[in-house]
């Protein structure tokens, strides 16, 4: 039963083109409804061909491999850095679960939740919780995929966490407030993970088709959700590091996030 | 609420090793992935979504699994069938056909492209949740351990899962308390919520974090975590995966 070619043609018993404004309302309805779960865009098990799942479990390993590096390092000089590492790997799960509103769409979605660790424990580190993070959802909640892993980790894992980083010390180069820095960061860091995602979605499923025009599709199809999506992200970053810095700067000192002369004032 | 909440002790699934179910599993999620049409997948789909009703999995437990990847596949067949292929089935024209402002094709090879793409999806995702509903978290981990996934990575997955369920339990208070302080009247309001939300998780996971790592050094913790040490392989579970993964071979050949 291998679909090689198409022969059948349903225009001729199905006048859709009379009905042209009924499929309007129902496909606008339909698309609002189901608009439901971006969950950050996690690509599920199956979209991407065998070919190109390997490729980007390729791109992935050596990021992942690099984290768990520098996470021994790191615990060899402070004992409770795997401890940490392990915690914020369940707070990324928690946040990246939970569901935010999102007024264009009018329904929910979830954050990526990456630009927070890459703040505080650096992007490296970042790749290694989200990869884990990733690997149980995927198992257990049918976010993303055991095939599709390295895909994910590439975009919400490295994209995410680097893009994010980057833009946040650019900012803080530049003398930008911490919220304002952190807020772009989230932002940034979630409008990555969105392309990024859109770039392998697109080069997985075009088949004999031409890249560009499908990516373009693409990125049009998830804008009701991720250009708002981006904004709430960058907004929950900035709340949680204005948080931190009022009650516990010490930490921020810590984790090289601000100098001590910062905290101090 | 846990991982393996679904999971049916009764069931003749829930005895075999875990580490002959996850190669399984991933030679039925090898050869889906590399079949170029849709007979495959469905089957395996279908073989998969029984045993999940045979574990007596809750519908809405598999359905709640399936929502996003269905959302997914929607999305994937709508795009393939208005933006791809050359064999025009039908045009839309909208708003409407007397004032056409976007005029959209179908095409049957983009649709057939579609199919074949939500086919894979529908067999990856099933094989995966079936593996997910018969397989306990601990047993999944000890599986990856003996598959050589480094150690480092074991370790995390083992203490995030300990403190996700903490974690989740704060965020649900921490959210009704906010809501009911109407916390979330209004997306600045709202906003201004998740994040002082998010803030607040990540101050307790650093407390947290401190507390256990003082317990582990109090209990010998040098940096590295005891491995979880595994049993032999059975040999009829062997077999029977064995003679699973070829019959799946012989179909997949067809």
């Amino acid at each position: 039963m291998k679909i090689q070619n198409s022969k059948f043609k349903i225009q001729n018993f199905l006048p859709v083109t009379r009905y042209s404004s009924l499929v309007t309302v129902l496909l606008v309805t339909c698309y609002l409804s189901l608009v439901t779960d971006a969950a950050a865009m996690h690509i599920s098990e199956g979209i991407l061909p065998m070919n190109w799942a390997a490729v980007w479990f390729a791109v992935a390993v050596p990021f992942v491999w690099y984290g768990m590096k520098r996470l021994g390092e790191l615990s060899k000089i402070d004992l409770s850095f795997k401890p940490l590492a392990g915690l914020m790997a369940a707070i990324v799960f928690v946040i990246s679960l939970m569901p935010i509103p999102v007024p264009t769409a009018g329904t929910c979605s979830h954050p990526g939740g990456t630009a927070i660790p890459a703040i505080l424990l650096g992007p490296s580190i970042t790749v290694l919780i989200t990869g884990v993070a990733l690997l149980v959802q995927a198992l257990f909640f049918a976010h993303g995929g055991l095939s599709t892993w390295g895909a994910d980790v590439v975009s919400m894992g490295v994209t995410g966490a680097f893009a994010g980083i980057a833009v946040f010390k650019v900012l803080r180069k530049m003398r930008a407030g911490l919220a304002l820095s952190a807020f772009f960061a989230g932002l940034v860091s979630d409008w990555a993970i969105y392309f990024t995602t859109s770039v392998e979605l697109a080069s997985g499923i075009m088949g004999d088709e031409p890249f560009l025009p499908l990516f373009t599709k693409i990125l049009i199809a998830f804008v009701p959700t991720q250009l708002p999506l981006g904004i709430v992200e960058g907004a929950m970053t900035a709340g949680m590091v204005k948080l931190i810095f009022k009650r516990r700067s010490d930490l921020l000192v810590k984790f090289g996030v601000i100098k001590a002369e910062e905290a101090a004032l | 609420m846990n991982f393996s909440e679904h999971f049916n002790k009764g069931h003749i699934l829930a005895k075999v090793d875990a580490r002959v179910k996850l190669l399984v599993a991933l030679a039925l999620l090898l050869m889906v992935l590399s079949y170029k049409g849709i007979f495959f997948p469905l089957l395996m789909s279908a073989g998969a979504l029984m045993l999940c009703i045979k574990m007596r999995i809750p519908l809405k437990a598999i359905l709640a699994r399936m929502a996003q990847p269905l959302f997914l596949a929607l999305v994937i067949l709508l795009l393939k069938l208005f933006f791809s292929g050359k064999d025009t089935m039908f045009v839309i024209k909208l708003p409407t056909s007397h004032f056409p402002l976007l005029t959209l094709a179908g095409h049957s090879d983009g649709l057939l492209e579609g199919i074949r793409i939500t086919s894979r999806i529908l067999g990856g995702v099933s094989i995966v949740m079936a593996l997910g509903f018969a397989t306990p978290f601990i047993e999944f981990v000890a599986a990856l351990s003996w598959l050589r996934v480094p150690r480092p990575f074991i370790e995390i997955m083992m203490l995030a899962y300990r403190y996700l369920f903490v974690f989740l339990e704060d965020a649900s208070t921490i959210y009704s308390a906010q809501k009911n302080r109407l916390g979330y009247a209004g997306i600045r309001k709202g906003l201004n919520s998740f994040g002082v939300l998010t803030g607040s998780l990540v101050l307790r996971g650093f407390e947290q974090s401190q507390k256990t790592a003082d317990a582990m050094i109090q209990r010998g913790y040098t940096g590295d975590m005891p491995q979880l040490k595994s049993q032999p392989l059975s040999v009829a579970e062997l077999a029977a995966a064995v003679i699973v993964v070829l019959a799946g071979g012989a179909v997949w050949m067809i």
